[in-house]
């Protein structure tokens, strides 16, 4: 009977000892939506953007304070500096919930490796955020600003940056897992999406910023900044972050603008698209085939142009697939001669063609990417054109 | 035991309970042994040409049928027999018997165990001078209450029939729904002082024989004084007399009783009580209405389905706030995290004790506004919707998500067709919130499991609890979690019922066909 006992005490002592163990209440969270990280004299500065909930509520009348709060704090290592930062955080930061990351550009400049390794190591990130570039800014200054709408400013970035994926073209969300599996890829480069801010940079985290009809200090994507290795080299124009989501077969929608035959414009929207890279080895030179299709709408015309005839739709299409072409084809020269890195995957696509002869010329890759030959055909069929059929501006002239 | 056993079903008489030659002394005993109880009416009267005969006519005031016993008895008794004069005088109590009495049903008695059991039940006995026997007529008439509508199992398409506190009425409740020869009836005499009646109501040929007799030895095995209700027998005859789940079935409808006899089970009913025990119980049958099979199969299925939904969220959802919220609060949205935290902002409890808090005090509500009188039901409901309320979330006590959960936790809870279970699973998700706040979600799962494994475990007399999920018997899926169209329900449950499978009598193929 005693012996009964004592394993009743026992079972009951081990689940009440080691019962909620880790146990943590959410009055007792700092939610951290946005994780920044620059270089500051050979030393890591963490900006953390941290969530109020009770600002946040919809239940309570809003105060005067700010939605999201954010701390500073600076260490030799990341971890140290997030750790430092609970002498000034009034709760202990949660990491699970973060939304973006963002990297300093003079982090950018040094390299990102040994930024990134603390992030993608530790357990409670989850691998989920994604990972842009501050652009002529701080990760500081850039985690500082208000933004209207949205309360939480990561999640106007995390949303510019899926919207403007989709709907434009000129940014990729990059997550922090694909952006270390290209980083480890040395034949590689990544494509990272940076911000800018655009105004005053000290007026974006005073609370007038979102009092105005017209907000001071905004955030804006400006394109996609390159990397090779690990270290930054320059920002991409629109038009070049452009065909790079042509290229990497990223664009789902976006708007391309023709000239008419007479004077005008025209632009459509591209409503899909799809591209193919492949591959092939001739006498062992690499040479790479790409083909893209796309299938757009008539979207704005302003122009003379009788829509309702075959040759002005063929007319559209041939010369929508020779702007896309031609865009891409000088963004192909200034990757591969300015930038020399491969941030399309082409080794990828000619390792997949031909192990054998990829093998060969692996170690060279780096020297052979820059005058790699690349044949780019650009398919482009219209599907609608609306609910006009000729423009507007047509149907005058002709009576 | 066995011995008290028996003198209560079949009493052996001993030689002193015979009735005695004299009346005077046979009054004597009868007015000694009852205490001298004043319903007993004892009329005393003379009849004959010479008033030569004493008789009494013994009766319970209240328990039998005055006008029954004064038309049909006492008037006959001295109306004729005076007027007879040429009966012999050794014969006279037959005669009274064959030619006289114009009640129903007269037999005769010759000990004082039945005539205690007679008169106790109702019934009314003459007693003649100079023989030692005594006749009895049956004069019986409980004050019995109106078959009215089921107040626990509602249905809004149905019969609108329940059992009342009469077993004769709820016997022929049944009958008239099964005019079978085949429906059987057995019946004991249970509780050593209250003498109740226990009928067993099973279809001959259909029920497993092996059930039925296994009922029969239960009931017997029953040793008590009394048997109030048939929540007394249920739990003597329970398999698992520690398992808080219910493996004994309920019902106060009729049609739901007529539809588990045909589906080859035994019903249990109990002198006193509008409840019908059902057995074997399965899991199954508590989350089944009588409706179920009233309206289109699809209908039916849906809403199978979202009970299952609703018992399960009763069960685990103050748990699972209380695990997520603790422990796994990256398992959330972000929205709905910084949603949740703003509410919490300034709630002094942590979660679990702000759940125990709430659902303790919605059971206290729930109990007052049962137990409460009618009148002041009102004025419980109002404190109740403050209590667990917007004034408690304003007071900052609680969370408004919490008096969400709470509330949801308490409407699934009102969604069982079968109160029992219903109780079952009340009680359970409290231990499951204290697993939740020591472990989170591997506590509830914990948990989860062990009630899983216990409903694995045990059985009701003999079939599987948990059939036919487990033991998986997909024939029986027709009429588990979702419900089929009729035409598909044409095989009685496999392991309730296992001779005579086949509903209907075109349908003989389905078996051959096995």
């Amino acid at each position: 009977m005693a012996k009964v006992h004592a394993i009743c005490l026992l079972c009951i002592l081990t689940l009440v000892l080691s019962g909620c163990w880790s146990k943590r209440e959410l009055n007792e969270l700092a939610i951290v939506v946005a994780l920044g990280i620059d270089k500051v004299d050979d030393e890591y500065e963490i900006s953390l953007q941290i969530v109020d909930p009770s600002e946040i509520s919809m239940r309570q009348a809003t105060t005067q304070r700010a939605p999201v709060v954010s701390y500073h704090s600076k260490g030799e290592t990341i971890f140290e500096a997030i750790r430092k930062m609970t002498t000034t955080a009034a709760r202990k930061p949660y990491f699970a919930h973060l939304q973006v990351v963002v990297l300093g550009e003079d982090l950018a400049k040094e390299g990102i490796s040994e930024a990134l390794d603390l992030i993608s190591r530790d357990h409670e990130f989850r691998k989920d955020f994604d990972v842009v570039m501050s652009h002529e800014a701080t990760a500081k200054e850039v985690l500082n600003v208000l933004t209207p709408i949205e309360k939480v400013p990561a999640n106007k970035m995390l949303n510019s940056l899926k919207v403007s994926e989709r709907a434009w073209g000129t940014t990729i969300a990059v997550n922090i897992d694909e952006l270390v599996t290209t980083l480890s890829n040395k034949d590689a480069g990544a494509l990272i999406s940076a911000i800018e801010i655009h105004g005053d940079k000290k007026l974006g985290a005073d609370q007038t910023n979102v009092q105005r009809v017209k907000t001071p200090v905004l955030l804006q994507y400006a394109g996609l900044a390159v990397f090779k290795e690990d270290k930054f080299m320059g920002l991409l124009t629109e038009g070049e972050s452009k065909s790079i989501s042509f290229l990497k077969d990223k664009i789902q929608s976006t708007i391309e603008i023709i000239a008419c035959p007479k004077k005008g414009t025209l632009s459509t929207e591209i409503t899909q698209s799809t591209t193919k890279v492949k591959g092939s080895f001739e006498h062992g030179e690499p040479k790479i085939d790409v083909q893209i299709i796309v299938e757009q709408n008539v979207g704005e015309v302003e122009c003379d142009i009788d829509l309702t005839k075959n040759k002005s739709i063929d007319y559209v299409n041939k010369k929508t697939a020779q702007g896309i072409e031609e865009r891409i084809k000088k963004t192909l020269e200034t990757i591969q001669q300015q930038y020399e890195v491969d941030v399309f995957g082409f080794g990828d696509a000619l390792h997949r063609t031909d192990a054998k002869q990829w093998k060969k010329i692996k170690d060279d890759w780096i020297s052979i990417f820059p005058d790699l030959t690349v044949d780019v055909h650009v398919k482009v069929t219209t599907q609608g054109l609306g609910t006009l059929q000729n423009s507007l501006l047509n149907n005058p002239k002709e009576e | 035991m066995s011995m008290s056993n028996n003198i209560k079903t079949s009493p052996s008489h001993t030689t002193n309970d015979l009735l005695y030659t004299s009346l005077s002394k046979n009054i004597k005993v009868i007015q000694n042994t009852l205490g001298h109880s004043n319903d007993i009416i004892i009329r005393e009267i003379t009849i004959g040409a010479s008033d030569s005969h004493s008789i009494a006519v013994i009766s319970i005031d209240g328990l039998s049928d005055k006008t029954t016993i004064s038309n049909s008895v006492i008037d006959k008794l001295m109306a004729n027999i005076e007027e007879e004069q040429n009966i012999e005088i050794t014969t006279i109590n037959q005669y009274i018997r064959n030619s006289y009495l114009t009640v129903g049903d007269v037999a005769n008695i010759e000990h004082f165990t039945a005539l205690f059991n007679a008169i106790l039940n109702g019934e009314t006995v003459i007693l003649l001078d100079g023989f030692a026997e005594g006749i009895v007529t049956s004069t019986r008439s409980a004050k019995d209450r109106a078959v009215t509508e089921p107040s626990t199992e509602s249905v809004i398409r149905g019969p609108r029939e329940s059992f009342t506190e009469t077993l004769r009425t709820n016997t022929a409740l049944i009958r008239r729904k099964i005019k079978s020869p085949n429906l059987w009836i057995k019946t004991r005499v249970i509780g050593d002082v209250t003498q109740t009646d226990v009928a067993i109501m099973y279809i001959n040929g259909i029920a497993s024989d092996k059930v039925v007799a296994e009922v029969l030895a239960r009931l017997d095995r029953i040793n008590i004084d009394g048997i109030l209700e048939s929540g007394y027998i249920e739990d003597f005859i329970q398999d698992s007399k520690n398992s808080m789940f219910p493996t004994v079935y309920n019902s106060e409808r009729p049609d739901v009783i007529a539809g588990e006899l045909l589906d080859g089970k035994v019903a249990i009913l109990v002198d006193g009580t509008p409840f019908v025990l059902v057995v074997p119980a399965l899991f199954t049958s508590f989350l089944q209405s009588a409706e179920d099979y009233y309206q289109h199969w699809m209908i039916s299925s849906l809403v199978r389905v979202l009970r299952f939904l609703g018992i399960s969220l009763a069960l685990v959802a103050p748990s699972l706030y209380v695990a997520i919220t603790t422990f796994h609060q990256e398992m959330l949205p972000t929205a709905m995290l910084i949603s949740i935290a703003s509410q919490r902002e300034g709630v002094p409890f942590p979660a679990v004790v702000e759940a125990l808090i709430m659902e303790v005090a919605f059971e206290v509500l729930r109990e007052a506004g049962l137990r409460m009188p009618r009148t002041i039901g009102p004025a419980v409901s109002i404190v109740g919707t403050l209590v667990i309320g917007q004034a408690a979330v304003d007071a900052g006590v609680v969370s408004a998500v919490m008096v969400i959960i709470v509330a949801l936790t308490a409407i699934c809870s009102f969604l069982f067709p079968a109160y029992g279970l219903s109780n079952t699973i009340r009680v359970l998700r409290f231990p499951l919130m204290i697993l939740a706040a020591m472990f989170g979600l591997f506590g509830v799962m914990f948990g989860i499991m062990v009630i899983i494994l216990h409903l694995c475990s045990i059985r009701s007399f003999g079939v599987p609890y948990l059939s036919p999920f487990a033991p998986l018997i997909i024939q029986d899926q027709k009429d588990a979690f979702l419900l089929f169209p009729r035409r598909k329900l044409l095989t009685r449950p496999r392991l309730v019922n296992q001779k005579n499978i086949v509903r209907g009598h075109n349908n003989k193929k389905i078996k051959s066909r096995k």
